[in-house]
């Protein structure tokens, strides 16, 4: 479903060509659970950013479901974001003056047309992840493990079929972590792709397939059983 | 999810763009915006200021505007939307009412010498005017107003007899000693007996009473105007004020013709009747609705000039000040449009977040504004009854206008720079 070919990523400061990716290729099929892994600096988060439609590549071609999205504009490419693609933060990037529930609808604001059981919605994503009784409540009165979950429902609530989850155990401690990793394999049997950057080898472990990259290339690519 | 889907949302992303956007989403996105403000109350309020100090100007010299022309209205209407006054005498008029020194230059002859050639397109009426006659019946006496003139004072003043006869031609031709009251002179000199047929004297001249006037009421400016006697101007001129000039001619202009273009006329006629030559100074003033209205307008005309100015002067600070907050604070929200973007805002939804702020600002700068700038407009004319204020549609139409201006104005290069944040880097 995702098909990444040749990707290549260079930023340019004051002149200077910094090279970040240089020919990334693989594909990720449907209802897959990717771990990206990989030593600081190697490019992770520039690659997260362009499969999640909020970078360009300099080079390369990315297919979702087989349409080329390299020659999209902004409109096309928020569409996408806004329907396909799911995001999950280390930091959770909630927004602190709206009640839960407002932060899980937060991604309706931009559909068109705007669900009209997108309330329902929200609230059934917000009970399944626990927090039923906790939807009006803002954020910052509740613990990092229920951000994080808040986080998780928003990303769901627009069904999406890409969930991208950058580090996001990375500011928990271990038992809220393992009540986050607990979500997303159900996400992952839901039949949802799930592609998640992590350093933690435990963390990585509860996807089925590794890749790794290093110096802005793919240097290891297991699948495990 | 197939490439049909996102085929499909791409085509929609494309109507979407083509359509623009939609006025749901529109609505959608002000709220939100709506919810932003309503989170920041304090600093909303310092956004608002300007806009609310110069609305609060505008709403008061709006007021003001409106008062004057209201004003004019009512003084058009008293004097008569199609009516010229010709009085003797040049020089300027000082303020409305004001009275030149008294002139004898004006001649029955200039009435109908007007009358015989333009008495096609205006009702001509002489007349003279005494403010201090001396009137007594039986052993009642009173001071009044005497006005002389000739039968057509009744259709040039739109003034008629409610009971009784006008002064008619016969009269006016026999230099017949015949009055007509108005209702106040009616009651001091008979109470409430039938004046018709009474007799009176006028500066001891002996005059019977013909008819009563309808009754006025009291004018603008104060003046009773049923404090009247209305005699031929004939028997004015010869037997009780012993004048050969008079002190005015009134024109009321037919409905087929210009109140302007009958101005011309007169004016060159009198001018060449009087032998007067430009630059010399006219010996003779024409008075018309359109004069006072200018007379009027321009007293008020500096104060108008000078509220809207510092109106003007109170937007541009407010707005300035409104587009320095909101560049001041988008780099503490760099983080939320990076979260919006990632959840699908498109540049011009974020554009359209951050310009709801600031016209919804400005909107509500608008309402304390208004709120404020009534305050005088409606204490004002309580106060001081002189004062012409009103309220009027104009007072929200121009707040409404200008405060949608200061936000959309000052508002958009904020909204602008947010728009334009790379994703990626406002995440970071």
């Amino acid at each position: 479903m995702i098909e990444l070919t040749n990707i290549v990523k260079t930023y340019v400061t004051g002149g200077v060509e910094t090279p970040v990716l240089h020919g990334i290729n693989f594909t990720v099929e449907e209802g897959e659970f990717v771990a990206l892994m990989g030593p600081s600096g190697t490019g992770k988060s520039t690659l997260m950013n362009i499969l999640g439609l909020l970078d360009r590549p300099t080079g390369g071609s990315y297919k979702l479901a087989g349409q080329d999205l390299t020659t999209l504009d902004d409109n096309g490419l928020s569409a996408i974001r806004n329907k396909r693609i799911g995001f999950v933060f280390q930091l959770f990037h909630l927004l602190p003056r709206v009640s839960v529930l407002q932060n899980v609808l937060l991604p309706f604001l931009y559909t068109e047309p705007y669900p009209p059981d997108a309330k329902e919605r929200a609230k059934a994503l917000l009970q399944s992840v626990g927090l039923g009784e906790r939807m009006h409540f803002k954020p910052n009165a509740l613990s990092g493990g229920q951000q994080q979950r808040v986080a998780i429902a928003r990303a769901l609530v627009n069904e999406p079929s890409i969930i991208l989850a950058d580090e996001p155990t990375g500011n928990l401690d271990s038992v809220a972590s393992a009540e986050i990793l607990e979500i997303f394999d159900r996400i992952h049997r839901e039949g949802r792709t799930i592609v998640m950057v992590t350093h933690e080898p435990d963390v990585a472990a509860h996807a089925l397939r590794v890749i790794t990259l290093k110096d802005g290339a793919v240097a290891s690519d297991e699948r495990r059983n | 999810m197939s490439a049909a889907d996102i085929a499909l949302d791409v085509t929609q992303s494309r109507r979407h763009r083509a359509a623009g956007l939609r006025p749901v989403r529109l609505l959608r996105l002000a709220r939100h915006a709506a919810g932003a403000l309503w989170s920041q109350k304090a600093k909303a309020f310092l956004m608002m200021i300007g806009t609310a100090v110069g609305i609060m100007l505008l709403t008061a010299v709006v007021g003001l505007s409106a008062g004057v022309q209201q004003r004019i209205d009512q003084i058009t209407a008293f004097f008569g939307p199609r009516s010229i006054m010709v009085f003797a005498g040049g020089g300027q008029l000082h303020g409305v009412g004001g009275r030149a020194e008294a002139g004898t230059t004006l001649k029955l002859q200039d009435a109908q010498a007007i009358e015989a050639q333009y008495g096609y397109e205006a009702v001509v009426a002489p007349g003279i005017f005494s403010g201090d006659a001396n009137v007594k019946a039986g052993g009642v006496g009173t001071q009044t107003h005497v006005v002389c003139s000739t039968p057509d004072y009744s259709e040039a003043f739109d003034w008629y007899v409610q009971e009784g006869e006008p002064i008619d031609s016969d009269d006016e031709r026999s230099m017949a000693r015949s009055a007509v009251l108005g209702t106040t002179v009616a009651t001091n000199l008979f109470g409430t007996e039938d004046p018709i047929g009474k007799h009176i004297f006028i500066n001891n001249v002996p005059f019977v009473v013909k008819g009563l006037l309808t009754s006025k009421g009291t004018s603008m400016m104060g003046f009773d105007q049923d404090d009247r006697i209305w005699i031929p101007l004939s028997t004015g001129m010869n037997r009780v004020f012993h004048q050969d000039y008079i002190r005015f001619i009134r024109l009321k202009v037919r409905p087929d013709y210009k109140v302007a273009s009958v101005v011309d006329q007169i004016t060159q006629l009198l001018r060449q009747r009087h032998r007067i030559v430009p630059p010399e100074q006219d010996d003779f003033r024409i008075i018309t609705p359109d004069f006072i209205a200018q007379r009027v307008q321009s007293m008020a005309r500096t104060t108008e000039l000078v509220g809207a100015a510092l109106a003007l002067v109170a937007l541009l600070v407010g707005g300035v000040v409104l587009m320095n907050i909101l560049l001041l604070s988008l780099s503490e929200r760099v983080p939320e449009i990076g979260l919006k973007r990632a959840l699908g805002a498109r540049q011009r939804d974020i554009l359209v977040e951050f310009l709801s702020e600031s016209v919804l600002v400005s909107l509500f700068g608008m309402i304390l504004g208004v709120l404020l700038g009534l305050v005088p407009v409606l204490l004002i004319p309580r106060l001081f009854p002189m004062m012409p204020m009103a309220v009027s549609w104009k007072t929200f139409a121009y707040a409404a206008l200008f405060s949608t201006g200061v936000g959309l104005l000052f508002g958009v290069q904020p909204a602008r720079r947010a728009a334009k944040l790379n994703p990626v880097e406002a995440l970071r």
